[in-house]
């Protein structure tokens, strides 16, 4: 209870206010300013529920294949990503071939080569796959590059005087000791696969949670809030993303400074 | 050195009970303690036995959950809020982004002292601890016992009237410990301030201080106070001198009673 | 610290990748430095020489006949060159239109962030609630951001600057505010031995304790920044190289298409660069930047 209060209850204090505060914007941009399409900018929340209800399988259905397309693509670019990374930990040479790439690839609007992609694959499901796993590729491969040098020199000679063999070493002591970055990697990479796979939809296909967003964005204020429906259904997928990894990351790598019960309340 | 009569510190019955989660740890029970202005003292005993908590409460960073505590007459707080304090941590707990010389200035500059007074004060401070050489360089620069004097020197930095010292060379080998130990006795000499010397070492304790503090674990209490009669100046051949074997042997004794 | 060098050349900070520079040691013997210039050569040469290689194969179509494409579907890098040089006038006002909208709107994101952390740091009850709320604001998809922005602040370049301003405002809010909480508890006892009061604390302690974090945050929001700004420009923007791009692909203008993308990738390298030379100048003193 005491863990509830002090946690939760802020956070769902601030939920709260914030939704009387859009509530009370709503009625204020419509009643008051009498503005322009006032529903389409702020619309009222019991509005979008009842949206939500009514059309609730229609969004969940395409929700889904949003999300499925994505996470499929997530999937495999974590694993060539990981991949990389064990083999950029293995030869130096590797290293030096892809590293530069990597670097730069993360300073490069990635995002803007879905229409590219899109423009080659001219499949959407294919494209939504591969922009979901490009974009998931590079950071995975770095940041579990990182946990895999993160190993102390000392946990290196330890394994050494054990007699272990190499494979041994990365068993034991490589592979875990890169889990922390393999999951920031994929924390990073999560909600970017999932907003590269609505960016290809909104570039054209026919199914998907992008498309109807821009089905019902264009269809005017009629259709309001059902486009504000996918919009929050495009940012609930990406909160979800977050946290499956985020749920998958405490029962993987459970002993991070982070998860441990902290004493007092400091 | 015989020091006026009105205590500087003193501890009346002090007790500190930790309470977390699950568990409970009584850290200090009964504590009674008079220290006397310009005294050097050690608080001495195996870890876990309550040493930080003391000293911790000493400088008000913590509040005892029963006792009493004064300094020179007032509370702890109204002591710490005049700024009487030095501390010096086991760490030497510097700001990276600060050079050494910045890092001494830093409680200077929090007391608003004028700037023309600061570099006067870092120059002499740094002449004091040794270290006038790397007063431009950054902390990372510098070996452990040097930084562990630029943090004396930080400590010294408000002529505070009293030092608070918790395992402050714990962390460094034997030879610099024994070396900081005579430059720590000489630069408090010219001080004169107050010490309250936390250590877990025999000797380091004899060597440095009037009188030694000696606290047993579980929960932590005062066991023994003993005098050290050596005479001042301390210099290093008094660590083989029979006296000082004899005084190793008489503390051991406090531990072994317990 | 937190961060480990990983070799000598490169180190990562919490997110993000930092190139750190080599400084020379002082009196390197001449052999050593003759090892050293070799490893710097194939460090250089070797991915140098296989994005030339690649480069190659592309040009002269061997890419194509692996993965069965025709030139309309992936253009040879002769004619995005010849776009590019063909399109410069537009493709450098674009650039500079798009480059304010990320500039901007990082510049003002980043700056909320930081007011978020310093008040969540202050205030840490309601504080961190109200981070956990921003937050969540992180894993918003930015398509998901752009029309509602479109509808609120019309289809001018106002719109790129407010979706710019909310995806760099959390990750600077979430690291600044790390930064200010994760100083050493001993630092604090020593404020707190000063009798240093509140504001204080931030002043001598957690600003500056934050300041690696926070550039963390600037460096991880230039490419968020970008990315942001091209694309809003795909919908609803009739300007910028996220607009020239969408619209070249539409049009099948491939060859264009291409160059837009070639010149965003030179222009989030440069940006990434200045950022992380201001970090250079301004961190001396921090564990990735110690010779
Ligand atoms: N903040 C705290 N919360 C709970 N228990 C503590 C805390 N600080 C110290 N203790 C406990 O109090 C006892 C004394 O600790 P301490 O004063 O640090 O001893 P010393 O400095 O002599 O090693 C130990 O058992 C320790 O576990
Ligand atoms: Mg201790």
């Amino acid at each position: 209870m005491v863990s509830f209060r002090s946690r939760w209850l802020p956070s769902l204090v601030w939920i709260v206010g914030l939704l009387l505060l859009w509530q009370a914007s709503s009625w204020v941009l419509l009643h008051v300013v009498e503005a322009s399409m006032a529903q389409s900018k702020i619309p009222y929340i019991h509005e979008l529920i009842r949206t939500f209800i009514t059309y609730g399988g229609t969004l969940f259905t395409e929700g889904s294949a949003t999300f499925s397309n994505a996470a499929l693509g997530f999937l495999l670019g974590a694993i060539l990503g990981a991949v990389l990374a064990v083999l950029m930990s293995l030869s130096k040479w590797m290293e030096q071939l892809t590293f530069p790439y990597a670097v730069a690839s993360q300073m490069i609007p990635i995002l803007g080569l879905a229409p590219i992609v899109y423009g080659i694959m001219r499949d959407e499901q294919i494209a939504r796959v591969l922009i979901a796993g490009y974009i998931t590729f590079f950071p995975v491969a770095l940041n579990m590059l990182r946990g895999l040098r993160s190993v102390d020199l000392s946990a290196v000679e330890l394994m050494y005087s054990y007699a272990a063999k190499p494979w041994m070493v990365y068993w034991k002591l490589r592979l875990p000791a890169s889990l922390p970055g393999l999951f920031s990697g994929l924390k990073i990479a999560a909600p970017l696969a999932v907003t590269g796979a609505i960016l290809v939809e909104l570039m054209g296909a026919q199914n998907g949670i992008g498309v109807i967003m821009l089905r019902n964005l264009y269809y005017g204020p009629s259709h309001n809030y059902m486009f504000w429906s996918t919009v929050i259904v495009g940012a609930l997928l990406g909160l979800l993303s977050y946290l499956i990894i985020s749920l998958i990351e405490r029962m993987v790598a459970p002993w991070q400074p982070e998860f441990r019960p902290s004493g007092g309340d400091k | 050195m015989t020091a006026s009569s009105t205590p500087e510190i003193q501890l009346d019955q002090i007790s500190m009970r930790y309470q977390t989660n699950s568990t409970e740890v009584l850290a200090l029970q009964d504590v009674t303690v008079d220290i006397k202005k310009g005294e050097f003292v050690s608080l001495l005993g195996p870890s876990g036995c309550g040493k930080t908590t003391l000293l911790r409460i000493m400088a008000d960073l913590i509040q005892p959950t029963n006792g009493e505590i004064k300094v020179a007459g007032e509370s702890a707080r109204a002591a710490r809020l005049a700024q009487k304090y030095g501390i010096v941590f086991q760490s030497p707990v510097l700001y990276d982004w600060r050079r050494v010389k910045q890092n001494i200035n830093l409680p200077l500059e929090m007391m608003g002292i004028k700037k023309a007074e600061r570099e006067e004060r870092v120059d002499y401070l740094l002449e004091l601890v040794g270290l006038q050489d790397f007063k431009n360089k950054y902390p990372w620069q510098l070996s452990g016992g040097m930084q562990q004097r630029v943090a004396i020197a930080r400590a010294l930095a408000m002529e505070p009237e009293i030092l608070l010292m918790d395992e402050p060379f714990s962390a460094l080998d034997e030879f610099t410990r024994e070396h900081l130990n005579e430059e720590l006795l000489s630069i408090w000499s010219k001080v004169g301030s107050t010490v309250v010397f936390v250590t877990h070492s025999i000797p380091e304790s004899i060597f440095l201080s009037d009188r030694v503090f000696v606290l047993s674990p579980h929960p932590g209490r005062l066991s023994a106070v003993v005098d050290i009669p050596l005479p001042r100046p301390r210099t290093p051949d008094m660590r083989h001198s029979p006296a000082f074997y004899q005084l190793i042997s008489d503390i051991r004794d406090c531990f072994e009673g317990v | 610290m937190e961060e480990k060098s990983v070799d000598d050349v490169y180190s990562w900070s919490e997110e993000g990748v930092v190139k750190v520079n080599k400084q020379d040691d002082p009196s390197p013997a001449p052999v050593k430095k003759r090892v050293k210039s070799r490893m710097k050569l194939q460090q250089i040469g070797l991915p140098l020489a296989a994005g030339i290689v690649m480069l190659l194969l592309w040009e002269w179509q061997v890419l194509h006949q692996i993965f069965g494409l025709q030139t309309y579907q992936l253009p040879i890098p002769s004619t995005i060159v010849e776009a590019l040089v063909e399109n410069a006038p537009l493709l450098l006002s674009y650039t500079g239109y798009t480059m304010t909208e990320a500039v901007l709107g990082m510049l003002i994101g980043s700056s909320l962030g930081f007011v978020v952390a310093l008040m969540a740091t202050a205030w840490p009850r309601w504080g961190r609630g109200g981070l956990l709320v921003i937050a969540s604001l992180n894993a918003v998809p930015i398509v998901a951001l752009a029309p509602i922005m479109n509808l609120w602040f019309g289809s001018g370049i106002g719109s790129r600057i407010a979706i710019v301003t909310v995806i760099t405002l959390a990750a600077m809010a979430i690291n600044a505010h790390k930064g200010m909480k994760m100083v050493d508890p001993l630092a604090l006892d020593l404020m707190h031995a000063y009798a240093a009061k509140k504001t204080e604390v931030f002043r001598y302690l957690r600003i500056m304790n934050s300041l690696p974090y926070v550039f963390t945050a600037l460096k991880i929001n230039t490419t968020a920044s970008m990315i942001g700004a091209i694309v809003g420009e795909f919908f609803f923007s009739s300007k910028g190289l996220g607009y020239l791009l969408s619209n070249s692909i539409k049009v099948a203008k491939m060859p264009l298409g291409w160059s837009c993308i070639v010149v965003a990738a030179i222009a989030g390298v440069v940006f990434y660069l200045l950022v992380e030379w201001l970090e250079r100048r301004m961190l001396k003193w921090h564990v990735s930047h110690r010779a």
